[in-house]
């Protein structure tokens, strides 16, 4: 199963695509043999409980699920399976937040916080590992693959993922419309909500995909 | 929104009008506007002669918020200065000889990291009346400062 694992609608700041636009997308990315399955939502620096696209993906069979992408003082986390209690301890929109913090209450209350793009200069996980940050023993994955990178980015992933054996995820960082699904992560089972989603992330029955040419 | 204790701004500007200007539309500037965007639709450029009924392209209101001294914010923050994109939403047609009236409040203060680390954004929202004290467009422009890259 084909998950797209980072993606941002107009919900975010910096995005002018809407989600109706990126399931179109999918159906056009369908229609010309590609295979993928669903995205999940991670938006900047917010989450929605009450936001529901159940409705949206039902008719194309496509899974939508939420997650969010947040600002730390060790670079930008994905975050998923997010639960009242994680929004209830955590100030989402707190750009200096504790990146340790945030992992630890992942892993209290049922979600899981991964570092995004872990290559990228000033937001990347790598960066701050080199300068001497510890901790994070409980943080087993890291976006591997990433659309949005420049060069250097990826290969810098690489060299962390190699050297601390962390597992490694993908997604598009899509802020436009076509950019959804160019990266990807394959999963062993079949994930129908955030529940499962982070079931299988925490087994590790994962691998980054690029959307195949 | 977000929240940094560490944006030092003004904060007492945060959801104040202040009136910035007063702007009649005359038909001749309504075709100007019109001509130099591109626009051939008849609605904004009448006829084949320049002469109908016309309204105002959307946009038109660009041209009044453009370079308009806002107040200072006293942000303490950053180095760099620079346009971080508009948004224009249209409310109500606006026609030749329709005198409108601008005023403009700081919407919001907020900051996130990026590629060149730390960004401070600034939301302005301009609000455009004609002269029978209807709201023809809002106008929301974000202006952002950071540190230049060392």
């Amino acid at each position: 199963m084909l998950l797209d694992l980072h993606t941002h609608s107009v919900a975010s700041d910096d995005s002018r695509a809407t989600v109706e636009q990126y399931i179109k997308w999918v159906n056009v990315l369908r229609r010309k043999g590609k295979s993928i399955d669903g995205f999940v939502l991670t938006e900047h620096r917010q989450f929605d409980h009450d936001k529901n696209y159940a409705s949206l993906a039902s008719d194309d069979g496509i899974i939508i699920l939420k997650g969010a992408e947040l600002d730390t003082d060790t670079g930008h986390f994905l975050v998923y399976g997010i639960s009242e209690e994680i929004t209830g301890e955590l100030d989402f929109s707190d750009v200096n937040m504790s990146a340790q913090n945030l992992v630890d209450i992942c892993d209290s209350y049922g979600g899981i916080a991964i570092p995004a793009h872990p290559g990228r200069a000033g937001i990347g996980f790598a960066e701050y590992l080199d300068g001497g940050v510890t901790g994070f023993e409980t943080v087993k994955s890291v976006e591997q693959l990433n659309g949005s990178n420049r060069p250097g980015e990826g290969e810098k992933a690489e060299s962390l993922i190699k050297a601390k054996g962390y597992l490694g995820t993908g997604g598009s960082d899509a802020h436009i419309v076509s950019a959804i699904g160019t990266c990807m992560t394959s999963f062993e089972k079949e994930i129908k909500n955030e529940s499962d989603l982070v079931q299988e992330l925490r087994r590790g029955r994962f691998t980054a995909v690029r959307l195949e040419s | 929104m977000t929240t940094d204790e560490g944006i030092v701004y003004d904060r007492s500007l945060l959801g104040v009008e202040t009136h910035i200007g007063t702007f009649e539309l005359t038909r001749e500037m309504i075709l100007s506007f019109a001509k130099s965007t591109g626009e051939t639709n008849p609605r904004y450029v009448g006829n084949n002669n320049g002469d109908g009924d016309i309204v105002a392209p959307p946009t038109i209101c660009n041209v009044f918020v453009s370079g308009v001294s806002r107040p200072d914010i006293k942000l303490e923050f950053g180095e760099i200065s620079f346009f971080a994109g508009q948004s224009i939403e249209c409310k109500a047609e606006i026609r030749p000889g329709d005198v409108l009236s601008a005023s403009t409040k700081l919407d919001n203060v907020y900051a996130k990291t990026g590629r060149s680390g730390k960004m401070v954004f600034a939301v302005w929202e301009t609000k455009f009346r004609n002269q029978d004290d209807t709201t023809v467009a809002l106008v929301t422009e974000s202006f952002v400062r950071r540190n230049k890259n060392r």
